[in-house]
């Protein structure tokens, strides 16, 4: 397993050395410097003061050394400077980091434990009308578009005072029910498409795995209904379902950023669409590069999770 | 004690509802098994032998199976008529099964020993502790090496031949009264099938397990068991001891099944014989005999009417189910 | 078991016929529209819906008809649909007939920029590409085709090579056929049932993501109405007036629901064993 997990992390090095030549150089191919643009706020400078901006944005030295100056800096944690406020981003970031990661492990839990036991339910009673609604249900929730939802949410909701909570974001760590009663709703706009994705997977996966000789054996054992059910079956059902969950974790690292924007969070996803539209670069660059990091590593600890739950994974790895 | 019968199967029709129409896999199949005796059921796939024998623990799948008639006593009591619960408990306790293929049939996900232990735990009230020192008990005593450590061992991390030792001890881990063993050595390797058969065969023995012995082949018929079944599309054909049915088969079919075993004997001479055709397709099946179309002897009688069994030599456990043996018929 | 064979059958029906419906919108929108979708009208604004203004969805905050403006939306969303996934799916199975047909060095490098764009979420990536490229609707096209690209590379590649080895292959190539013939005569026919697929599915999200993108104003740019950006500037009446988010998401979900319908028949339709695929 440890030797797993080494290789699996020394995987991530290229992938995420392609990601940054993505984000630095994608940035690059706008037109016009960023000092240009930075520029644009401020008023004339002297030649003097000039050459010394020129140094500071980095525009005396060829792409490639940039290139690998600026990758240097971010892996020791310097994401440079916003060109609106010429504050650091990195403190910006890290203290809009828990918020977005929060909302993500919410949505998540909700997609599962909502799309789970549907998917299970749907598969016991297979072609019945409670299947058959429940397959609707989850091509329409795969239908929903996550900030529309959000937003009825919003107008339907925010009637009822308290049930959105308005105002400052307030830490798990420190006020738990305000925390929840926060984000439950906007997880839920998040998590509802997810959670269809979950419950079409687990049915069809348990479905196939019901067809299976060792069902046959677990019932002949004279198991009872549940263990063979939420034991023997759903053990092997629940191994696509974990790969779909990593596959999918984009979508709810993406819904994020637009949910945020919706219920008026100040999370990773606020701090880029506010970037984009002041065409703050450097932050930009960071917070893309930031949730491609944890994309990747969600990734991973879905393909560790897997590992740990499909015993025959470990043997390849002796294997091999 | 000898000659007591511990399971009848009476009167068993099972069909499948597909999208071309009903199949009747079984139709009308009853037999009886004595204590301590290993019963064989021979016939081709898709004959309706595996049916059967799911068919009496109610391990049809519904839908598409299901049970239509017929009954099933053990120890006295009709089966049929009890609840899904009540035959739950005989599962695994009293009567066990063995599948064709100890890969598929083995969780892929579940640790060996606790695959074998959950059944003690459930019908022996064992603790988690316990079932997994007898489950390892077990393994030594079907002959795996190391089992303390392979206990802890994944299906995939064993062998064929291991992997179906392993279903043996599962099967055998409550003592039951009753192993029915579906194919168990068909997806195994020439050598390794000697071995486990004697397993089965010498285990049965110590614990006068009554055996049902489902197979293709009747070289593990004349090894195995003290009497045969004879299936042919969903039907029992004929019914013999062991020795009858190899030195005096009645039904044109059996005759045809045993001429077509190469025979060590006989190698210089004739050529090997086989059966032209191909089973029926047993949704529409035609009137009269399904075996008529392939049969050599077939008469006017055979394509008009289905033969009942017929009692050989007045003996009610020799039958076979052809109208040669009807008196108006048997003089040729 | 009528009620599931109906519905088997049923819902690629289903799905088509939305579509189609959709279709019909557009081709009426081109000659006829209720109300102007441009004009404004400081008198009726934020009207509810009603018959007998004739504003059957109601007016938004400028006053223009909503359903006008839905109605011309429906061009714009499902040509962005489908041009974004002609786009993503025709650079990305090339690229991925080419890494699998290949192999070797080929496969190597072109699989692992598809691993690259597979590290941004959707989402993300079409948001940072188009604020490198700048809010229009042609970008979006781009954009969402970008998006697109590593996913059809990857099924693509992974049926070729499923397919490489393949009896007929090495028959057809024993024969003397050349790598090109093989290729387009042999593998692409015997690989386009997962990529059917796909393709529908993606039609689906792209107008979930062009919606995403307009909403949060990175995408089609007012006054020219799209779903997405009515519902934009929806959210600052919305409390007032409902009806001005809740008919252009209508709109969203149906057309989509449409794709997801016939995406999930045609699954069941050409390769049961396909279930999985979403």
């Amino acid at each position: 397993m440890g030797r797993y997990v080494v290789r699996r992390l020394l995987s991530l090095i290229p992938v995420l050395f392609g990601v940054s030549l993505i984000v630095f150089f994608l940035v690059r191919l706008i037109p016009g410097t960023a000092l240009e643009m930075y520029l644009g706020t401020q008023v004339e400078a002297t030649p003097e003061q000039m050459e010394e901006l020129k140094r500071i944005f980095g525009e005396d030295k060829p792409v490639p050394i940039l290139y690998l100056e600026w990758l240097g800096d971010i892996l020791r944690g310097d994401f440079g400077y916003s060109l609106r406020t010429g504050r650091m981003v990195l403190p910006d970031i890290l203290s809009r980091l828990p918020l977005s990661l929060e909302l993500t492990l919410f949505s998540l839990i909700l997609a599962l434990l909502i799309g789970i036991p549907l998917g299970i339910a749907s598969s016991l009673r297979q072609n019945s009308f409670g299947d058959f609604v429940s397959r609707i249900g989850g091509l329409l929730g795969l239908s929903l578009p996550q900030f529309w939802l959000a937003a009825l949410m919003v107008m339907v909701f925010s009637r009822f005072r308290g049930w959105i909570p308005m105002g400052n974001y307030v830490s798990f760590f420190d006020s738990p029910l305000q925390n929840i009663k926060m984000l439950f709703f906007p997880s839920l706009a998040i998590g509802i498409g997810f959670a269809a994705v979950v419950m079409r997977y687990t049915r069809n996966s348990m479905l196939e795995v019901l067809q299976m000789d060792y069902i046959r054996t677990a019932k002949a054992k004279g198991l009872k209904k549940p263990s063979v059910i939420y034991f023997h079956a759903l053990k092997n059902a629940i191994l696509p379902v974990i790969t779909v969950t990593g596959f999918n974790a984009g979508y709810l690292l993406g819904g994020a950023i637009v949910i945020e924007e919706v219920f008026a969070l100040p999370g990773m996803g606020r701090l880029a669409l506010y970037a984009i539209y002041q065409r703050d670069y450097p932050i930009i660059q960071a917070v893309v590069m930031v949730i491609a990091t944890l994309f990747v590593v969600v990734n991973l600890i879905t393909d560790l999770v897997y590992a740990l739950a499909d015993p025959r994974i470990r043997l390849d790895d002796v294997v091999r | 004690m000898n000659n007591e019968t511990i399971l009848q199967v009476q009167g068993l029709m099972t069909e499948f509802r597909t999208e071309r129409g009903i199949v009747n896999a079984v139709n009308d199949v009853s037999f009886s098994l004595e204590r301590g005796k290993t019963l064989g059921i021979v016939g081709e796939s898709g004959s309706g032998k595996s049916v059967t024998n799911l068919s009496i623990l109610k391990l049809i799948q519904y839908p598409p199976g299901r049970i239509t008639a017929g009954q099933v006593i053990f120890k006295g009591e009709n089966m049929f008529e009890w609840s899904e619960e009540e035959i739950r408990t005989v599962r695994g306790k009293h009567i066990s099964m063995i599948f064709q293929d100890p890969l598929t049939s083995l969780n892929p996900v579940i640790k060996v020993w606790y695959q074998i232990a959950e059944a003690l735990r459930l019908h022996h009230g064992m603790s988690k502790k316990e079932a997994k020192a007898k489950s390892i008990e077990l393994l030594k005593l079907i002959g795996i090496p190391d089992a303390e450590q392979r206990a802890d061992n994944y299906p995939h991390q064993f062998s064929g031949g291991m992997r179906q030792r392993v279903m043996i001890a599962m099967a055998l881990s409550c003592d039951p009264e009753i192993l029915i063993a579906d194919e168990p050595t068909t997806a195994l390797d020439v050598t390794i099938q000697a071995q486990i058969l004697e397993l089965i065969k010498n285990l049965s023995r110590e614990k006068s397990t009554s055996v049902i012995m489902i197979t293709h082949d009747l070289g593990v018929v004349a090894d195995m068991c003290d009497s045969v079944c004879v299936m042919y599309a969903g039907r029992i054909v004929e019914r013999a001891a062991i020795d009858d049915l190899f030195y005096a088969p009645q039904h044109p079919y059996t005759r045809g099944l045993l001429d077509s075993i190469p025979r060590i004997d006989r190698a210089g001479g004739s050529r090997l014989h086989t059966i032209s055709g191909a089973p029926p397709n047993l949704i529409d099946i035609p009137p009269g005999c399904p075996f008529q179309p392939r049969c050599e002897k077939a008469m006017n009688i055979c394509s008009k009417q289905s033969p009942p069994e017929f009692i050989i030599n007045g003996d009610a456990s020799r039958t076979a189910a052809c109208w040669l043996h009807a008196k108006e018929y048997n003089n040729g | 078991m009528t009620v599931p064979r109906l519905f088997k059958n049923g819902i690629a029906v289903t799905g088509l016929v939305i579509i189609v419906l959709y279709v019909l919108i557009i081709i009426v929108s081109f000659f006829w529209l209720p109300f102007d979708p441009s004009e404004m009208n400081s008198q009726r604004l934020l009207e509810a819906p009603s018959f007998t203004s004739g504003h059957l969805f109601g007016t938004d905050e400028f006053g223009r008809d909503i359903l006008s403006r839905i109605m011309k939306g429906t061009t714009v969303s499902l040509v962005i649909s489908i041009a974004a996934t002609a786009l993503g799916a025709s650079f990305g199975i090339l690229m991925g007939i080419w890494a699998g047909y290949l192999g070797g060095r080929w496969d190597n490098g072109i699989m692992r920029i598809a691993d690259v764009l597979f590290s941004f979420p959707s989402l993300l990536l079409a948001i940072f590409v188009m604020a490198i490229l700048g809010e229009n609707t042609y970008n979006v096209i781009i954009a969402i085709g970008i998006v697109y690209i590593p996913q059809f590379a990857r099924i693509s590649r992974g049926s070729i090579i499923a397919l490489k080895s393949n009896e007929f292959v090495r028959a057809a190539r024993s024969n003397g056929a050349g790598r090109t013939y093989i290729l387009f005569r042999h593998l692409l026919p015997n690989s386009m049932a997962p990529i059917i697929v796909q393709i529908s599915l993606s039609l689906s999200v792209a107008i979930l993501l062009e919606s995403a993108l307009s909403f949060l104003g990175l995408g089609v740019q007012p006054p020219e109405p799209s779903w997405g950006n009515m519902l934009s500037s929806a959210r600052k009446v919305m409390m007032l007036a409902p009806w001005t988010a809740i008919y252009p998401g209508l709109a969203i979900v149906t057309l989509v629901l449409g794709f997801n319908l016939l995406g999930d028949g045609l699954r069941d339709i050409l390769d049961p064993r396909l279930r999985n695929v979403r």
